[in-house]
Parts: structure tokens; C-alpha cells; sequence
């Protein structure tokens, strides 16, 4: 049986789809994929509103080129920050006439955020821990 | 794909749709500001975008929702991914509907027959009550007047005691007379049953009182087949010659015990001759429970009622029959009364047989179940990948087992749809093929309750053969397929031996019903060849009732069988006539008390009793092919002024004379005064049914019974042996009828082999059910062996071409291949022999003739077995052969 297309196509991109119903200890791997992501969503909401084209272009701005979220990790991604009411999301018009659904930060978001960053600055602690060449005495 | 998905939030799928549409506008729009050509920018866009089926899928699975939306999307999911395999999901659907379809035919059957309640409020207050005569061997046998009266007042557990004794009359319907079953029946059968009227009363006690104006109440079925419906109450109908004021309808389907009755008439009997009516035992008895007294309970009156009955009525305690101080009354040892739940009596024996049923469809259920799992366990396999990267993309294990339990569901539940058409169809061929050998037949329906019985079957089968394939789907194994890209793992064996122990499974559950369906048609083989004791074959025979009012005088009834059989033996091609009481092989037993001369009755031997009576024109054994044994048969010399004369059957002979011989000895119905002299011995004739062991018989020759008992029966069964069949000789018969009385009724006319299949119609039908159900299961594991053993055969290749590489031989392939079928089909065989002996315990009561265990069956259904197991291996080996060995090399 030959794969559907649009299964390859989104392969690369694991850090879809994971809901909380479905986290399981044994894929801790993806829940922090998944982690990142939405810091990196988070955060790039905290410079204003932001329509999900408007988000990938911000972040892939910011980053110089080095994070390509994809549609297909971005919406699923945003559409359950909404859930989660970190992120609200209203249609209003864009410069272009064109109608856009526009994500908001909101305090709990906010707060979110800032648990997330701390999770990633200790996470970055301990990797630049490693860096560090053990003192002798303690071996 | 369109975007029908309506349970999905429809706005909110259109906005969603608006977003990403935008998304890709704006994308465009930047790529060309960039230079790219239109053609180039829509292209490149829509190829970053990516697939937005998925994106969408995804997506709303994010959105909020209920447990609703989760099943319809799992259920969604599961049809569009069938419907890309369409032969895969036909093959299982139609298993499917095999397998269910049997079991709701056979649930509706029990349903229709074992678990309906009786149509009477509160039906399991009421009892049916016989009486038993333990030394005589009879365990349910009807209740004489006496002891009706007697219980009736007596008893403390009853809230009303009902008597009633089925028999048949002459309608004088709209248009020409008709036979149709009657009863007469106390006035308080119908208060026990507590049903009333639908139109009119029931009858009052007066009515049931000697000499009152006749009345008749009939069954709203009879009402308006023989009367049009039309306004009846209070007119006169004609019933074997009586004009009889109809007083009542009874509401469509009131019946009792299940005996078909038409028209109720009052049951005459005078409590003032009560100590006259001891000793004949022709009534049958329904008690209404009070409602806190329970059956334990109720019995337990019983056995005080039983020690104090014959002193009540004047006996001695512990009188033997028939001395002094001895009086015809219940007793606790000789003479008991039994109660039984009048539902459980109703349905009698088949239960046994129709769980057997219900079992064996089971088993054909769970052969397709382990069929399915092989199959969806395989299409798993080739579905791996796509599985690995869903649950990389987020799905859970639990979402994945939810999702191939929905494909299951989606499967199963077509097959139940399918299923319940195929059993409509089925029952229905059922019913009018073999309706008249089931209890309540009529009751049998596809309800409410079977269709739930069949959703939740079809949900239970989705479970028992969607689970497995889910459950080998574990994340581990799917993490560890991503690494591999799809290639060969260890964990392979594990799934063979899966797959390998699903086709023992069937196997063994195949061999299960195949030795139960042959052991059952053996049974049944047996049966059609019991010898009867007469040539059945060009006989035809038809019942003939003459109303007794207007026949009172016995030698007219003489005269007129006799006038009637000589005018039909005078029809073309007719080479014999006569006439008798009973129609063997399937009477009800008379168990008459008889003097039989000389004989002593002993504490231990056989009662002085007759099991048959049989009035029995002089041409009687000549017509039917009776040989006679020893003496002579009735003759012309047997005249209404010689001495009184009679024949016994070999088994009364044996039982009472002990190797002398009979010819020459008297005998006489217990009470009489006259002794018939014993002129013949015949052979034994089967009365009480074909597996049944004859009873002992005495013949009376019917010309001279006026003379010798002073009494006739007024009806007989006649029976002609002609070359044409009685279909042709029908319009002959009704002539002849006509010409002597025209008021009077053909009933069952048919030839004598209708009579047998009749008789063994029940053991028939399972038969052949099981049978049938035996064949599916056959073909079901036979193809289940295909189907692994072919799958084995592509997972092997590289193997086997590295085999025949080295130098193996087609043969030896061909060995390899065969081994490996035979040796699961040994391994199923060995243990469906084992389980069939268990089985055969229980399913024994079925069987006639042929032992639970009998080894032939067994050798048969094992050498059976075998071979449709090579058969099945021979197609998947001989392709093993053709494996080119580099060409299998390569493709790995």
C-alpha cells in the first residue's frame, strides 16, 4: 500500500498534534519540541498582535533564518494556545483588505510565557554546564 | 476531499479554511514582490503550505469537542481508509454478516421461543401441574376430575386452579365445515390465566355444569377466519353437531400451553360424582401462585397434601392398589402430582437444542473474529509506516487503538446491517420450513430485543477482532519501525506466532462443530431408518370425525367407517383401506389399566397396564404391512356374536407372558366385564415417536367393539395404500366423504413419509442447521489457513529463494510449505477432538443412535480435516515454488 502524500510531506515537522490527552512519559522527546514551540510562539506574540502568516515571516525574521515553523506546526499549534486561552484570536482587516485572524497574547499566555522561558533558560544552564571542564579534585 | 465534515464546528471549518486561504494569498504575494513569476510564487507557496487536508485534520482535532465528535472523526477516518481498500473491507463485511447474521436468526428463535414471557400478566405465577406414577415410568401425565376437585379446594398456595383438555370439534363455519383445535376448559382456567374477554365474557361455573344450554367462546383468529368478524355474540354456531351460543371472543393470541386452541368450550363435570371420575387421567391443570407464596413453598404443601389425601377421601394410609382401604387418589409414592413453571413446560425440551445452536453460531462468530484478526493483523504489517508516523505526528497509543477499533466497528457494524437482512431471510425460510416442530413459533421475530442483541454483538466483535492488531501496534514498536525504515525485525516471529495461533483457533473450532453437525446428522440418519413396524411408502392417510350427538348409537359408527372404507377402496388404484384410533408414530400414551389374566403384578414388574389402546379395523394390518408374529390377524369370522377377540404387540407379549404364549389368554380393560380372547401377536409398531421405545399395545377390533366393550370411537384415522399420492387422491376422498356426510370435515390429509417428517422434523432442521453452520465455519478456517500460510509464503521469500538458490527443489519447498499448514492444522485437530469430547457431554441428549464420543465420526471428521487443511496449503506451496530466487534477493 503506497503512504498518502500528505503524510511524508508533514513528517519532518514532529511537534504537531501532541494534545495533552495523548502526552505519555515514553515521548518526553516531543513534549519538549512541543515546549519550544510554543515559547517560540509566545514570545514572538509578546511584540503585538500577529496573523499566522505575519507569525512564521516574525519568527523566521528574528531567528535569521534558522526557525521555519510550518503551517502545518503553526496552526494546529496555535489553534490549542486558543484552547488553552493563552492566545485570543479576533477577525479584523488587514492593511491589504483582506480579512485576518488575528492572535492576541493574554495575561495567562503572559504568564505562560514566562514559565516557559525559565524552563528554557534552566535547560540552557545546564547544557552550557557541560561545556565546562570538570575540576579535577571532584573526579 | 470536500468539507462535509458537519459535526466539525462548520463556521469554525470555514474560518479555518479563510485563514489558511489568506495565509497562502499573503505567501504568494511576498514571493512575487520577490520576483518570482506567478506561476512560480503559486506553486512554491502552496507547496510550503503544505497538505491542507492534514493541516485542517490536525488542526480541528485542537479545537474543543466532545466525546461525540471524537467518535464520528474516528469513525470518519476509518471509512475513508477502507474505502481505499474496497475488496479487503468486502471480504470482511461479508464474513462478518455470516457470522452475526447466523447468531441473530438463532437469538431471535430463542428469543421468540425461551425468553418471551407467556402472554398473561404476571406468567411466572403460574404453574402447570401433573400428575406422576413413578412406578409405571409416567412422569407427566394428565390428572383425573377427582383429584382437580379436590385440589382445587385443598390447596393454600393457588390463588385459582384452572382445568382444560385439549381436543378437536367440527366448525360449522361460513362456507363449509372445518376440523379446528378446541378445549374444554374449567370457568377458572381463565381466571388462573387471567385473561379476559375482548368481546363477551368468559363462562361462569354455572355453565360448566351438567345439562345447561351448550355455549362456545372462540379465538379472535377463528372469529374472523371462519366468521368475517362480523357481530356473533349471542347467535348459535354449529360445533360437532350442536348448536352453541356464542358468549365470547378471546383476544388474538391467547392460546395455552401453546396448543393452538380455537374455540373453548366449558368442561363439563359434575363435582357431585367425583369419587366416579378417579382413574381418568385426561385433564391437564394451570395454577395461579397467591403472590407471596413462593414454588419452594408451594411444593412443600404439596408433600403434606400427598400424606393426607387418600384418608381425606375415605382410604387407608399405605392401601396398595387395588385392595381394600385403597381409593384412586395422589399419594407420595405411586401417585404424585408434579408442578412445573408452565413457561418451562411450554417450551420443553428444544432449549437444549436451540442453546446448542446458539453455541455453534457463536463458535462460527469467533472463527470469522480469528479469520478477521489475521487479516487486519497482516494489512497492520503493510500499514506500518504510515502508522509510525502518525504517532510520531502526535496520535497516542490510545488514539491509535481508538482508531483501528473504529475501522473494526465500521466493519463490523456493515456486517450487522448485512447480517440482519441475511437473517430476516433466513428465519423466515426457517420459520415456514420447520415451524410446526418449535414451541411458540409464531413469537419468533426480529424485536427491539434482538436488534440490541445485535448491535452489541457486533460491538463485542469488534472488540474480540479489532483489539489484537491495536493492540501489537504499542509505541515501541512503532519508534523502533522509524529507525528501521520498514525493514525486518525480530519482533516478526512474534507476530507470526500470533497469527499462526489464531489458525489453531479456528481450527479447533471448526473441528468442534463439524463433529457436533456429524454426529447430528448420524443421529438424524438413524432415526429415518428406526423400523416403524409398517411400510410407510404409498400410503396416504386423513382423519374423519363423526360428531358424537348425532353418532350417539356405536354400531352406526360402524357402519358408517365400514361403508366409508369400502366406497373408498373403490376409487381407482386403491389397493387397501382401513381405519383405526391412533396414527403412529407420534401418539400421546393412553396407559390404561387392563386385566390381563393370569398374570401376577409384583411390587417390581410391570404394572398391569397397557401403554397404547388401538381400535383397529379388521384390514388394518394387511393396509399397513403389520406382519403378525404368532396367531392371526382380525377376520371376517370376528363377528358381532363370536367371542370377543384381540391382539397385543410383541413388547406386551414379552412383558407379560414371559416367552409363553399368549395365543389363547384373556384380556380386558380394567372396570369391564367381558374378556377378549388373545388370537395374534404382531410386531411392534412405533407409537410414541420414532426414538422413543415401544410401548406395549392392545388391539380391539373396531366392528366388534360395541359388542365387546360396548363402546366405539368416533373418530378414526384412515389410511388407504394406492401408487398415486394423496395429493392425487384428494378430490376421490372428498367425494366419497361428501356422498356419505356431507357435514362432515377432511382433517390432515397427507401421505404417511409427511407423517415421519413430521414426526422427526425437530432433529431434522438441527441437523441441518449445524450442518449448515458447520460448512461456514469449514471454509471460514480453511481460507484462514490460505490466507496466513500465503501471507507466510511473501514474508519468506528472500528465504525460500536463498533455499532454492542452495539448491532446494520445488519438492522440497512444496514439503516445507505443506509441513508448515499441516502441522497448525494437527496442532487445531488434536485440540477440537479434545473440546468436541468435552461438548459431547452436554449436547448427548440430542443425539440418537450414535454415541457422543463415537470414533468413526471422530476418524471421519479428523481425515476431513486434514485434508482440507492440505488443500488449503497446496495453493500458497506450489506458489512458494515458484519464488525466483533473484529476483526475492533483490527486493530486499
Amino acid at each position: 500500500m503506497s503512504l498518502p502524500r500528505y503524510i511524508d510531506s508533514l513528517y519532518p515537522s514532529p511537534a504537531t498534534g501532541m494534545t495533552k490527552r495523548h502526552a505519555k512519559p515514553a515521548l518526553a522527546r516531543i513534549e519538549l519540541l512541543q515546549g519550544t514551540l510554543d515559547l517560540i510562539i509566545l514570545q514572538a506574540l509578546r511584540w503585538g498582535p500577529r496573523h499566522g502568516y505575519g507569525l512564521v515571516q516574525l519568527i523566521r525574521a528574528t531567528s535569521n533564518g534558522v526557525l521555519q515553523v510550518d503551517a502545518g506546526s503553526l496552526y494546529p499549534a496555535l489553534h490549542r494556545l486558543e484552547r488553552q486561552r493563552f492566545v485570543k484570536a479576533e477577525w479584523t482587516v488587514s492593511g491589504n483588505k483582506q480579512r485576518v485572524r488575528v492572535y492576541t497574547l493574554t495575561a495567562a499566555g503572559q504568564k505562560r510565557l514566562t514559565a516557559e522561558r525559565s524552563r528554557w533558560e534552566q535547560l540552557t544552564q545546564a547544557i552550557e554546564g557541560l561545556f565546562v571542564p570538570p575540576s579535577t579534585e571532584e573526579i | 476531499m470536500s468539507n462535509g465534515d458537519w459535526w466539525n464546528h462548520p463556521s469554525r471549518m470555514d474560518g479555518l479554511n479563510d485563514e489558511l486561504r489568506t495565509h497562502l494569498e499573503m505567501s504568494i504575494r511576498d514571493r512575487m514582490a520577490r520576483g518570482e513569476s506567478r506561476q512560480d510564487a503559486e506553486r512554491n507557496a502552496r507547496r510550503e503550505l503544505g497538505d491542507v487536508v492534514t493541516i485542517r485534520e490536525v488542526t480541528s482535532d485542537m479545537w474543543p469537542h466532545g466525546w461525540l465528535r471524537d467518535v464520528m472523526q474516528d469513525l470518519k477516518y476509518a471509512v475513508r481508509s477502507l474505502t481505499r481498500v474496497p475488496g479487503f473491507a468486502i471480504a470482511c463485511i461479508v464474513t462478518l454478516a455470516l457470522g452475526i447474521g447466523a447468531n441473530t436468526a438463532i437469538f431471535s428463535v430463542i428469543n421468540g421461543v425461551i425468553l418471551r414471557p407467556l402472554p398473561y400478566p404476571l406468567p411466572h405465577e403460574l404453574i402447570y401441574v401433573t400428575s406422576q406414577f413413578p412406578t409405571m415410568g409416567l412422569d407427566h401425565f394428565p390428572v383425573d376430575a377427582g383429584e382437580y376437585f379436590d385440589f382445587a379446594e385443598r390447596n393454600r398456595s393457588f390463588s385459582a386452579v384452572g382445568a382444560y383438555q385439549v381436543t378437536a370439534v367440527n366448525l360449522g363455519a361460513d362456507d363449509s365445515p372445518i376440523r379446528v383445535v378446541a378445549a374444554n376448559a374449567s370457568a377458572s382456567l381463565f381466571g388462573a390465566l387471567d385473561v379476559p374477554a375482548f368481546r363477551g365474557r368468559t363462562f361462569t361455573n354455572q355453565e360448566t355444569l351438567p345439562n345447561q344450554a351448550p355455549v362456545v367462546i372462540l379465538s379472535r383468529e377463528e372469529w374472523e377466519s371462519a366468521f368475517g368478524g362480523r357481530p356473533i355474540l349471542g347467535k348459535q354456531i354449529q360445533v360437532d353437531g350442536v348448536a352453541r351460543t356464542v358468549v365470547g371472543i378471546m383476544p388474538a393470541g391467547f392460546d395455552v400451553h401453546d396448543q393452538g386452541v380455537k374455540v373453548w368450550l366449558p368442561l363439563i363435570l359434575d363435582p357431585a360424582k367425583r369419587q366416579q371420575y378417579r382413574g381418568g387421567h385426561n385433564f391437564q391443570m394451570i395454577a395461579r401462585l397467591k403472590n407471596n407464596v413462593s414454588l419452594t413453598q408451594a411444593r412443600s404443601e404439596l408433600e403434606t397434601m400427598l400424606e393426607q389425601w387418600n384418608v381425606a377421601d375415605g382410604g387407608t394410609v399405605g392401601a396398595k392398589c387395588c385392595g381394600a382401604g385403597f381409593v384412586h387418589t395422589p399419594d407420595p409414592k405411586f401417585h404424585r402430582l408434579r408442578y412445573d413453571d408452565l413457561q418451562a413446560d411450554t417450551i420443553g425440551s428444544i432449549g437444549r437444542a436451540l442453546w446448542t445452536l446458539q453455541a455453534a453460531v457463536a463458535f462460527v462468530l469467533l472463527i470469522a473474529c480469528a479469520n478477521l484478526a489475521n487479516l487486519l493483523l497482516m494489512r497492520a504489517e503493510t500499514r506500518h509506516k504510515e502508522l509510525a508516523v502518525r504517532a510520531a505526528l502526535g496520535a497516542g497509543r490510545a488514539r491509535l487503538v481508538r482508531q483501528f477499533l473504529a475501522e473494526s466497528a465500521v466493519l463490523s457494524l456493515a456486517g450487522a446491517v448485512l447480517g440482519t437482512v441475511l437473517a430476516y431471510v433466513g428465519l423466515h425460510a426457517l420459520v415456514s420450513a420447520a415451524g410446526s416442530s418449535i414451541p411458540r413459533a409464531d413469537g419468533i421475530a426480529i424485536d427491539a430485543r434482538v436488534l440490541g442483541f445485535t448491535l452489541l454483538l457486533a460491538l463485542g466483535t469488534a472488540v474480540v477482532f479489532g483489539l489484537a492488531p491495536a493492540l501489537q501496534m504499542t509505541v515501541g514498536n512503532l519508534a523502533l519501525t522509524l529507525r528501521e525504515a520498514g525493514s525486518r525485525t525480530t519482533t516478526i516471529g512474534a507476530r507470526a506466532r500470533l497469527r499462526s495461533g489464531l489458525v489453531i483457533l479456528e481450527m479447533a473450532l471448526a473441528v468442534m462443530l463439524v463433529v457436533g453437525a456429524g454426529l447430528l446428522v448420524r443421529s438424524f440418519w438413524n432415526l429415518m431408518r428406526v423400523d416403524a413396524g409398517f411400510d410407510r411408502s404409498h400410503l396416504t392417510t386423513f382423519r374423519v370425525a363423526l360428531p358424537t350427538k348425532v353418532y350417539a348409537d356405536f354400531t352406526r359408527r360402524v357402519a358408517f367407517y365400514d361403508n366409508l372404507t369400502r366406497e373408498l377402496n373403490a376409487i381407482p388404484g386403491v389397493t387397501a383401506v382401513s381405519g383405526m384410533t391412533g396414527l403412529p408414530p407420534q401418539r400421546s400414551i393412553n396407559a390404561n389399566d387392563t386385566d390381563i389374566e393370569g398374570y401376577v403384578q409384583t411390587p417390581t414388574g410391570p404394572a398391569e397396564n397397557i401403554d397404547y389402546y388401538q381400535y383397529a379395523m379388521p384390514s388394518y394390518f394387511s393396509t399397513m404391512h403389520i406382519p403378525m408374529v404368532a396367531g392371526r390377524a382380525f377376520g371376517p369370522q370376528d363377528g358381532p356374536s363370536s367371542p370377543p377377540v384381540a391382539i397385543i404387540n410383541q413388547t406386551a407379549a414379552k412383558l407379560f407372558y414371559s416367552g409363553k404364549s399368549p395365543i389363547g389368554r384373556r384380556i380386558r380393560p380394567s372396570g369391564d366385564t367381558v374378556w377378549m380372547t388373545i388370537v395374534g401377536v404382531a410386531k411392534d409398531v412405533k407409537q410414541g415417536g420414532v426414538d422413543s421405545k415401544t410401548g406395549t399395545e392392545l388391539y380391539l377390533d373396531y366392528d366388534q367393539s360395541p359388542h365387546a366393550v360396548q363402546y366405539a370411537p368416533a373418530n378414526l384415522n384412515i389410511v388407504m395404500r394406492s401408487e398415486r399420492d394423496a395429493a392425487a387422491l384428494a378430490p376421490g376422498i372428498r367425494r366419497t366423504l361428501s356422498s356419505l356426510d356431507a357435514s362432515l370435515p377432511i382433517s390432515q390429509l397427507r401421505s404417511m413419509d409427511e407423517v415421519f417428517e413430521t414426526a422427526v422434523a425437530r432433529p431434522h432442521v438441527i441437523a441441518e442447521l449445524l450442518g449448515v453452520f458447520a460448512t461456514v465455519a469449514l471454509v471460514l478456517a480453511a481460507v484462514g489457513t490460505y490466507g496466513v500460510l500465503a501471507y507466510s509464503i511473501t514474508e519468506r521469500s528472500r528465504e525460500i529463494g536463498i533455499r532454492i538458490a542452495l539448491g532446494a527443489s520445488a519438492r522440497d519447498v512444496l514439503r516445507m510449505v505443506l509441513r508448515q499448514g499441516l502441522v497448525l492444522a494437527v496442532i487445531g485437530l488434536a485440540l477440537g477432538l479434545v473440546g468436541a469430547g468435552m461438548l459431547g457431554r452436554l449436547t448427548g441428549t440430542l443425539l440418537f443412535g450414535v454415541a457422543p464420543t463415537d470414533k468413526l465420526t471422530y476418524a471421519l471428521v479428523a481425515v476431513f480435516m486434514l485434508a482440507i487443511a492440505a488443500a488449503a496449503s497446496l495453493v500458497p506451496a506450489r506458489r512458494a515454488t515458484r519464488v525466483d530466487p533473484l529476483e526475492a534477493l533483490r527486493s530486499e
